[in-house]
């Protein structure tokens, strides 16, 4: 890896605990990845990838080890300040969408900039031109119910690029989508990694969506078990 | 109020969940501020501050024991009196016992006197007559006007207390500032005497009225001073202790109503918790979603409890509004039953106490549920689909 790392880990650890039993999931993990990178994190489950993603994107907390990613030592943080980390720097797909039911596509996409201290104005400029990015711009008044599986994921991706942030983060996207629908989410993916130059991670069982990426980090009981560099 | 349209949107998230527990609040908060507002003008009516300096003197034993009429002439001659009326509820019914309506027999000649905060617009020569017919009678415009009563109409009344019934032709009328001032029918005591040989020189009570009201304590103290080794000893008391006691015969009211409030606030307290815990906990991951994007947890908890408040808010004038516009019907209704609630009305502070009763039931019944929402660690809130 290069000095332009946006995501240190140096011996990440991470334990959970089920009443007095402690089950380790990651044990002293290192990993560094350049900005613009796109990652992908594979394994078999229960190998700590979706663990290794939570704690990079800050909504989880490592039991060991120094986690540092866009300049922010994230253990050095307190629960507020890593909410406005968040808020600044990761964009996050989830394999469900989690788009919020009651709002519309424009008003979904519009939530992470109710954090930011933007006009109705400027609000409106980047929901717009998020949606334009997924091409969704016709369908911005549509509920999620209005919309089929993967303009949902296109709504929930363009809600996580809105804020603009360095890292999106992406747990299994094309998991609950058809093949078709899952090609053009990737595809979505990877130009925001070349043209916008946004650092993605992604988790993964799927070899189809893990070749999008340009490095696929195996994991195997909570370490890492090999990188591949993927040739296109 | 940039988060106003989540608020708002999330709380018609289930229509009818809403609606059905707002329908609930309303109905609730509909009767804590009926029941509040007949306890304040039960309370308004024990507490008539133009009642000051009257005095009501009975017998210490009850109010239908008697008392001799020649006490009146000790009690007119202390120094602090202006007059003194001798009067007897007769506790008529006109037509049907539904009809009820307050009806004395008293001594025609002071009863402006004593009353003149409540009898405040009469007609000289209606009064007149009344003191020259011992048939006659004066009521209240409210109860004529109830019945269709003018001057001249002949009015019966049947006793149920005593063996008469008499026939009663309508002299005059008056006006009072309160409608329940105007629920009452005086007729001679004479006449009562005459159809109740049985009750000649006692009656149920005096009314006296003092020159001043500081010196009602000292009057008090001394009519019942002077008569307390007499055969019938007394009692008196001021005119809104006399109300009070009144009102008491028909039980604790106050303590009754409040249990009732008590009693409804908790039930709602209850329903407004549950609907709340509901529409948290199904939202569960669209709360580590808002976290998982950057909103601290004070955010998703302001949000939650805005929603909670509001909820209740909208449940609250609802049942305020309902209030408002039931309390007409209420004072023609049971006003008209009861003539201390002639003048019922929702006072400004039974209104106060229901907003802010609404919002408290808000913010308790959310707290818990967004608490303990907003404390889940965001992964377990992403996982628990």
């Amino acid at each position: 890896m290069n000095g332009e790392a946006i995501i240190r880990c140096e011996g990440i650890a991470k334990s959970y605990f089920r009443d007095s039993l402690e089950i380790p999931v990651l044990q002293g993990l290192d990993l560094e990845i350049p900005r613009g990178g796109y990652f992908a994190l594979m394994g078999p489950s229960g190998s700590g990838k979706t663990t290794l993603l939570n704690l990079i994107a800050g909504i989880d907390r490592p039991t060991g080890g120094s986690l540092e990613v866009c300049g922010y030592r994230l253990n050095d943080l307190d629960d507020d300040e890593l909410a406005g980390w968040r808020a600044i720097h990761v964009g996050f797909i989830f394999q469900n969408y989690n788009l919020v039911p009651v709002l519309n596509a424009f008003e979904n996409v519009e939530l992470p900039l109710l954090l930011q201290p933007l006009s109705r104005a400027q609000r409106r400029a980047r929901v717009l031109e998020a949606l334009a990015l997924v091409n969704l711009e016709d369908r911005m008044w549509n509920f999620p119910r209005q919309l089929s599986g993967g303009q949902e994921q296109r709504v929930a991706i363009a809600r996580a690029i809105v804020s603009d942030p360095r890292i999106l983060v992406a747990d299994e996207p094309t998991g609950a989508l058809d093949a078709k629908n899952a090609e053009e989410v990737m595809a979505l993916l990877e130009r925001l990694n070349q043209d916008l130059g946004k650092t993605i991670l992604l988790v993964t069982h799927d070899p189809k969506a893990a070749h999008h990426a340009r490095v696929q980090i195996h994991l195997e009981k909570g370490v890492l078990d090999r990188t591949v560099e993927v040739n296109r | 109020m940039k988060y106003l349209h989540l608020v708002l949107r999330s709380l018609f998230r289930s229509r009818r969940r809403t609606l059905l527990t707002v329908a609930f609040l309303a109905v609730s908060v509909f009767l804590v501020a009926t029941l509040q507002s007949i306890l304040a003008t039960l309370d308004g009516f024990a507490n008539n501050p133009n009642a000051a300096n009257r005095v009501a003197v009975r017998h210490k034993v009850s109010l239908t024991n008697l008392i001799p009429m020649r006490y009146q002439d000790w009690i007119r001659q202390q120094p602090e009196v202006e007059a003194t009326m001798a009067i007897q509820w007769f506790g008529g019914i006109y037509q049907d016992p539904r009809n009820f309506f307050a009806n004395f027999a008293a001594e025609p000649e002071p009863i402006v006197r004593i009353f003149r905060e409540e009898i405040v617009e009469y007609t000289e020569s209606e009064f007149k007559d009344f003191l020259r017919d011992r048939n006659g009678c004066i009521v209240g415009k409210s109860l004529a006007d109830k019945f269709g009563w003018k001057v001249g109409d002949v009015v019966t009344l049947q006793g149920t207390i005593f063996p008469m019934n008499p026939r009663l032709t309508v002299r005059g009328t008056w006006k009072s500032k309160r409608q329940a001032d105007e629920q009452v029918l005086y007729f001679h005591f004479k006449l009562l005497e005459e159809g109740v040989p049985r009750i000649a020189g006692r009656v149920g009570s005096f009314w006296v009225r003092a020159k001043n009201a500081d010196d009602v304590p000292r009057l008090i103290e001394r009519i019942d001073r002077h008569f307390s080794d007499a055969l019938e000893p007394t009692q008196s008391e001021t005119e809104n202790a006399f109300q009070l006691n009144f009102l008491k015969m028909m039980g604790n009211i106050a303590a009754i109503i409040h249990s009732i409030t008590g009693a409804v606030l908790a039930a709602l307290l209850v329903v407004t918790a549950n609907t709340m815990a509901m529409a948290i906990r199904e939202r569960t991951t669209e709360v580590a979603v808002f976290r998982a994007m950057g909103f601290t947890s004070l955010q998703v908890l302001g949000i939650l409890m805005a929603e909670g408040i509001l909820l209740s808010l909208m449940g609250g004038v609802g049942g305020i509004a309902l209030a408002w516009l039931g309390a007409g019907a209420i004072q023609q209704g049971i006003g008209s039953v009861i003539p201390w609630l002639a003048d019922f009305a929702i006072p400004t502070e039974t209104l106060l106490f229901c907003l802010h009763a609404s919002m408290g039931l808000g913010l308790l019944s959310t707290l818990v549920p967004a608490w303990r929402a907003v404390r889940r660690p965001i992964i377990e809130g992403l996982r628990a689909l």
